[in-house]
Parts: structure tokens; C-alpha cells; sequence
């Protein structure tokens, strides 16, 4: 009798329905190698900051840099961030509408045209391919008008990629 | 007949065990990766370029990973380090700085040379249209004698290039 009652026990155990585990296991796992994949989405340009300033006092080998410098003539408006080209609301995040203005110059070279600057450091390029670049983004000048230009330089075939910092402008407070 | 009970017994007994053990370490494994990229990565619309490379983050080897809002906010992850409206002088984005040199790996700047500096960069995020100047400060910072971090990232959103085009430029 004992033994028939033991053995009943065992096949219940057995009967166990893990389906709805294995459902919501799954579901979650799809919810999450979706979600993942956004945040994978985003890329790097990659730059250097001086060596010889703030890093050693000692003086660095002085090399021929081609030096691109960024003024902003007109700010441009500002729109939503989407690109619905609808006026900025006044809160969060906003891009600069087309009307924005931005000056380079590369030594004696000067221009609004992106493509004038381009194809002068291209012609650097050209004659120095190891060279190096340095931008110098004036007071007035976003994140994006840098990554444009960095995007180009690179582009061409520069590695070697640095800043200048304006630091008159570091310290203005709006 | 008795051979057919016994076979019926048999396909109850599948054990599903291991599949399962597989799938939880996989939810475990995707939870943890979202977790540290939310965490690290502040929402914000980045410019788009060409030649950013795909950023292949090493989730054992963390770097650090600045953001920078529209209106000069510098959070990391999801904690803010600097608000223009409470200027700190900076104070708690050094500290930071400084901590994270302290413990990259050093190497000479360029081969053959003196100048001992922490071989891994940093990462910079900001909005599309962030003052540049905001940047500049947090290059600035990493330019400080005991920081000496040197190599930057500009994080960009990745363009497709278009096939139309021949000429690049703006």
C-alpha cells in the first residue's frame, strides 16, 4: 500500500507545465535583444588634446600643422531637433536651422563653403600625408559645427587630429 | 501493451532543464549589458558623420563616458558632475578625472618619448547643438598635470554614405 502511494506521488511531480514559464522566459528574452540593439547605434571620431600643453613641461618637437579655424557669422534659427523644421519650442534639446553661418579658415583661406575648405586641406594632404591638423572652434561654435569639421579631415586621410581651446571663451557664463 | 506505457512515459520525461538554465543566463546577460549602456549613455541627439567608426565598448574594461546636454550640464552616468546654474568650478568632474587617469594603464605619448600619459581615452557625448565651449572645458580639465589624459572620443551618430554622391562637403 505504501509503495502504490509513493509512486502516485512521483508521476504528479512529473506532470509539472513549465510552457507559460518558458513563454514569459522568452518573451523577455526578445525584449531585450531588441532594445539592446538602439543603444549600439552610435559611432566615434576619434582626436588628441595637446601633449605639450598641460601634459609635460617639457617642449614638444615643432611640426608643420595645417589649422583650421571655426567662426560662427550668424547663429542661425533654432528648430526642433526632428526634422519636421518646426521652430524651436524653448525647452529641450534644438538644432540650427540652414540659415546658420559658419566661417573657416586655413591659413590665408577663407570661406562659408565647406566644400572650398575641404578641397584646399585636401590639397595639404596631398603634399604632407603625415602631417597633422589642428581646429580651433571660436567662441560661438556647437558640437555639430566641430564634428563637421572633424568628419572631413578624417575623411581625407588625417590621423593625427587635435584641438586648440579658446580659453577666453571657457570661462564666459552666459 | 506494455511497451507502448512505457513509451508514453518517456516523452513526459523530456528534461527541459539545461534550455532553461541557457535562456536565464542569456536574460541575466542582456540585462546586465542594457543596465551599464543606459547607465553610461545620457539621451541626447548627436551630429551625424561619415567616418565614425562603430563604438565597440569593452563591457570588462569601462571607460569613461562623458555627456554633455544643450544647456552645458556634464553628467556621468545619469549623475550630474557639473550644472552651470550651481557652478562647482568643476570641482566633482576633476575629482572624477582624476580618479579614472589614476587607474588607465600609462604609456609614453609617442614612441621614444619621455612623456609618461594614460593610454586610454575618454569619451565624449554632447547635443548636436552644445556650446563647444563645454567641451572645451572638459578637454581643458583632462589637460591638468596629474590628469594627462590625452586621447579623446567624439561620439557621432553613424551616417550611411550616400552612393549619389560623389563629391563629399556640405
Amino acid at each position: 500500500m505504501a509503495i502504490g502511494v509513493s509512486r502516485l506521488q512521483e508521476s504528479t511531480e512529473m506532470k509539472g507545465d513549465m510552457t507559460p514559464m518558458i513563454d514569459v522566459v522568452f518573451q523577455l528574452l526578445i525584449f531585450f535583444m531588441l532594445t539592446i540593439k538602439f543603444k549600439l547605434l552610435e559611432g566615434k571620431l576619434s582626436a588628441y588634446l595637446p601633449k605639450d600643453v598641460g601634459v609635460n613641461q617639457t617642449q614638444a618637437e615643432p611640426k608643420e600643422k595645417v589649422e583650421i579655424k571655426l567662426k560662427v557669422e550668424r547663429e542661425g534659427t533654432k528648430l526642433m531637433p526632428d526634422d519636421s523644421g518646426a521652430p524651436w519650442s524653448g525647452e529641450g534639446a534644438y538644432k540650427y536651422g540652414p540659415d546658420r553661418v559658419v566661417r573657416y579658415s586655413v591659413g590665408p583661406k577663407s570661406s562659408n563653403e565647406m566644400r572650398e575648405i575641404v578641397a584646399r586641406v585636401k590639397e595639404l594632404f596631398k603634399i604632407d600625408p603625415k602631417g597633422s591638423v589642428t581646429i580651433d572652434p571660436l567662441p560661438g561654435t556647437c558640437y555639430s559645427d566641430v564634428v563637421k569639421i572633424l568628419d572631413e579631415v578624417i575623411l581625407i586621410g588625417y590621423t593625427d587630429v587635435s584641438f586648440i581651446g579658446d580659453k577666453s571663451a571657457l570661462y564666459d557664463k552666459k | 501493451m506494455k511497451l507502448t506505457k512505457s513509451n508514453a512515459s518517456d516523452e513526459i520525461a523530456m528534461d527541459m532543464t539545461p534550455m532553461i538554465d541557457v535562456t536565464f543566463q542569456l536574460i541575466i546577460f542582456f540585462m546586465l549589458l542594457m543596465d551599464m549602456s543606459q547607465k553610461d549613455l545620457e539621451t541626447l541627439v548627436l551630429p551625424k558623420a561619415l567616418s565614425a567608426e562603430e563604438d565597440k565598448p569593452n563591457p570588462l574594461d569601462p571607460r569613461p563616458v562623458i555627456n554633455i546636454t544643450a544647456d552645458g550640464r556634464i553628467l556621468v552616468k545619469r549623475e550630474v558632475y557639473f550644472d552651470p546654474e550651481h557652478d562647482d568650478g568643476y570641482k566633482k568632474l576633476k575629482e572624477y578625472l582624476l580618479m579614472r587617469a589614476r587607474a588607465m594603464p600609462k604609456a609614453p605619448v609617442e614612441p621614444g618619448s619621455t612623456i609618461i600619459a594614460p593610454d586610454k581615452p575618454i569619451l565624449v557625448r554632447a547635443d548636436q547643438s552644445t556650446p563647444f565651449k563645454h567641451i572645451q572645458k572638459v578637454m581643458e580639465i583632462c589637460g591638468i598635470q596629474d590628469i594627462k589624459i590625452w586621447k579623446i572620443e567624439l561620439a557621432a551618430g553613424q551616417e550611411k554614405p550616400d552612393k549619389d554622391a560623389e563629391e563629399g562637403g556640405n
